[in-house]
């Protein structure tokens, strides 16, 4: 029995996954040689997220915890960086943080180099801290809550954090006027709605990747989160800090990869009802 | 730039390369790189374990607390569970461990995920409001009523006849949330392909001789896809 | 032994553990310290959990090496190596020295960034073969992924604010009401998974079992 011959629905049904991945490639690669500058609008969870920041009386303890992995960095580095840089821009803020993942210190330090931190004029265990990673995700977060002396003396180096100015008068979670979160994992950030929220009602933002946005909108939604925001949103951060980073370069290649997305979406329906209305099968 | 750093880039850049090679088909240096990933995760949780032991365990023991021996002990008998005959004695430290986590999450789910969700729910206004708001508002109060509903009532009689109204409304918008879930996750992984494409051009290929190098790894990448008993060179062992 | 000791003692374990921290939280504050202190027992004995991954890679890939498997055992190999190499540099260094850093920044950390992101392929194949309107269910997920990511698109987003405007409701109200949805009910049955845990009804936790466990 002879095959049948492909239709035009046929092929366009079945484009090759190596020319999917060569056009995916090459919407990433152009607009990075020739940048087109594509306007990045500011959503409303970042400008509350801004403003949460911005609202920050002076004295303020700010608690943030490093809570992904390598491979969530390339989303939410960019973003953490540049909120960095708007707590060191405004005077007073002391900035405490810890890491739920075990590459929390290491991407830490990633962050600090990023953000060149030398331009602020903070000092380290005067204006910030890093207590490093502490195993045990929720078990952390209630320990720490409830007394940081307790749980830990040093800090990510092992330096005794009584050598250090930040902690006099810091300890618990009732010493923090907002608790900022980076991560990749729903146990870190639900953890932190059910161990810091909950029992202290510390303001919580929460910055995780946009695949995890709709599992915390109902948080945000209770009034349990002040705001909700991914990653990927670095780009309208870096603008209203005025810091402009890796989340503003994407922004041309998020673009021109969302609109082939788009346009692939086009042709298997067309190909699909195409095939379908054509009397082939599926 | 140090000898150190210059290095540093060159390997991150040619792990970036093999990982992504998977995309096409596999080959020996993707092989490679993923032993490597899976090596170094193993050792990297290791290692940190071993920190927290000392910073969290180690410390307070050696400081005079004799109480913290007992959770040494505890964590030793933790490995037990390799054990063929005396695997059981893993359990208790186990035990502990869990213990404590549904002690933490049981006493505040129940507020965070429970009653703060229902009251939000319950607070919703229907009244009083322009049409748009109050038509949002209870389309939101009916999809998590019939959402709740879909989970919770399992057994087929209560899906049937007029009550599958119900789990067709809460079918719609789970499609509706998956939806947006999932455009979600197309940003969030384009995302991360940038960050590494922008690395590999604006970090590596910046570097003497990265852009002589990258020609020659990618033919040695596409070549090593060839497979074995085609390929000219190395011939399979039989 | 006995199954009291194998099976009642952990379970008794469990419930006594989880009753002080709600004894502690609801009626008895008085129970601080001991809180206090089983959580850093907990901190440290998750610390001790994260050597599992390293013994289980020995005993398998160890194998592999051991009996030559074809093909195979030279990867077994270089990831024990890795294991080994990351762990005394990380232990004796110091997991956030200098060596241990650079070793970290040069292959984890590139390796993990990128096989993250290499599900990108996948999804851009999965957009063009699954997303289709094929009934009305399909249908409903294609149009809301559609308008979802044109609105992600910072570009279409600036020139055409109704997608933010449709963005915003179908986030506000479908996706946060359904995840709501889907959130009470996880959360009830977390709270009754817990409870059956604390009282011996579930015993996942123990791993194997025996025939004479698995009876009471």
């Amino acid at each position: 029995m002879t095959a049948k011959p492909k239709t035009i629905w046929d092929r366009l049904e079945d484009i090759p996954r190596e020319i999917l991945y060569g056009l995916l490639l090459i919407c990433v690669i152009v607009p990075m040689l020739f940048p087109i500058g594509f306007p990045v609008p500011i959503s409303a969870e970042v400008q509350r997220w801004y403003d949460t920041i911005e609202a920050l009386p002076a004295g303020s303890v700010v608690m943030v915890d490093f809570g992904y992995s390598g491979g969530g960095e390339p989303e939410l580095a960019p973003f953490a960086v540049a909120t960095y840089a708007h707590l060191f821009r405004k005077t007073g803020i002391k900035v405490v943080t810890m890491c739920t993942s075990s590459e929390g210190p290491l991407l830490w330090e990633r962050a600090m180099v990023e953000l060149n931190i030398a331009r602020f004029g903070k000092e380290y265990g005067k204006d910030y801290i890093n207590i490093g990673y502490i195993a045990g995700t929720e078990t952390a977060m209630a320990a720490v809550g409830k007394s940081i002396s307790a749980t830990t003396s040093t800090d990510y180096k092992g330096t005794p954090l009584s050598q250090y100015s930040i902690m006099k008068g810091v300890d618990n979670a009732k010493d923090f006027a907002l608790l900022i979160e980076y991560t990749t994992g729903g146990d870190q950030s639900e953890g932190w709605v059910r161990q810091w929220y909950t029992s202290y009602k510390t303001p919580y933002l929460c910055c995780v990747l946009a695949m995890m946005v709709p599992t915390m909108l109902p948080y945000q939604k209770a009034g349990q989160i002040v705001s909700v925001v991914s990653g990927a949103q670095a780009g309208q951060v870096e603008l209203l800090v005025k810091v402009p980073g890796r989340g503003v370069k994407s922004a041309d290649v998020i673009t021109v990869t969302h609109l082939l997305c788009i346009a692939l979406v086009a042709v298997g329906n067309i190909a699909y009802f195409g095939k379908k209305f054509s009397g082939g099968k599926s | 730039m140090d000898l150190a750093s210059v290095a540093q880039i060159w390997l991150a850049a040619l792990f970036t390369i093999w990982i992504y090679s998977i995309a096409f088909r596999d080959n020996p240096f993707f092989k490679f790189a993923e032993h490597t990933f899976v090596g170094a995760a193993a050792g990297h949780s290791l290692v940190y374990g071993v920190d927290n032991i000392l910073r969290y365990g180690w410390a307070p023991l050696t400081a005079g607390n004799m109480l913290y021996a007992v959770v040494f002990i505890l964590g030793i008998l933790m490995y037990m569970r390799f054990h063929q005959t005396y695997y059981w004695v893993s359990r208790v430290p186990l035990s502990v461990i869990v213990g404590i986590g549904i002690g933490l999450t049981l006493r505040s789910t129940v507020t965070s995920e429970f009653i703060a969700q229902i009251i939000s729910t319950a607070q919703m206004k229907v009244l009083g409001l322009d049409a748009w708001t109050a038509f949002s508002n209870l389309l939101f109060i009916t999809i998590t009523l019939a959402t709740v509903y879909f989970f919770i009532f399992t057994f087929p009689k209560v899906h049937g006849g007029r009550l599958s109204l119900i789990s067709t409304i809460a079918k719609y918008g789970m499609m509706a949330a998956f939806g947006y879930s999932f455009a979600n996750t197309v940003l969030s992984r384009f995302n991360m392909i940038f960050g590494r494409i922008d690395f590999l051009m604006n970090t590596w290929l910046v570097l003497p001789y990265a852009m002589l190098a990258l020609p020659v790894v990618l033919i040695l990448v596409i070549y090593a896809m060839i497979p074995a008993e085609k390929r000219p060179w190395p011939k399979p062992k039989n | 032994m006995s199954i009291v000791m194998k099976k009642s003692v952990p379970i008794l374990l469990v419930f006594i553990t989880s009753l002080i921290f709600l004894a502690e939280y609801f009626v008895f504050p008085e129970l601080k310290d001991v809180v206090t202190l089983l959580q850093n027992w907990g901190i440290i004995l998750t610390a001790f959990t994260l050597g599992f991954g390293a013994v289980n890679m020995f005993m398998f890939h160890g194998k592999q090496v051991s009996l030559r498997a074809k093909g195979q055992w030279p990867y077994s190999l270089w990831l024990l190596m890795i294991l080994v190499l990351f762990t005394l540099v990380g232990v004796i260094m110091g997991a956030t020295s200098t060596s241990y850093s650079w070793l970290y920044n040069s292959s984890y950390f590139a390796l993990s960034a990128t096989v993250y992101s290499s599900l990108g392929f996948y999804m851009t194949s999965g957009i063009y073969r699954a997303l289709r309107a094929k009934n009305a269910e399909s249908a409903l997920l294609l149009i809301v992924g559609v308008i979802v990511l044109a609105r992600n698109a910072p570009a279409l987003a600036a020139q055409f604010p109704i997608l933010v405007s449709m963005d915003s409701w179908l986030s506000s109200v479908p996706t946060t009401s359904a995840q709501r949805g889907i959130m009470i009910g996880a959360a009830l049955g977390a709270i009754a998974l817990g409870l059956r845990t604390m009282i011996g009804r579930e015993t996942g936790f123990l791993g194997r079992l025996t025939e004479g466990e698995k009876g009471g």
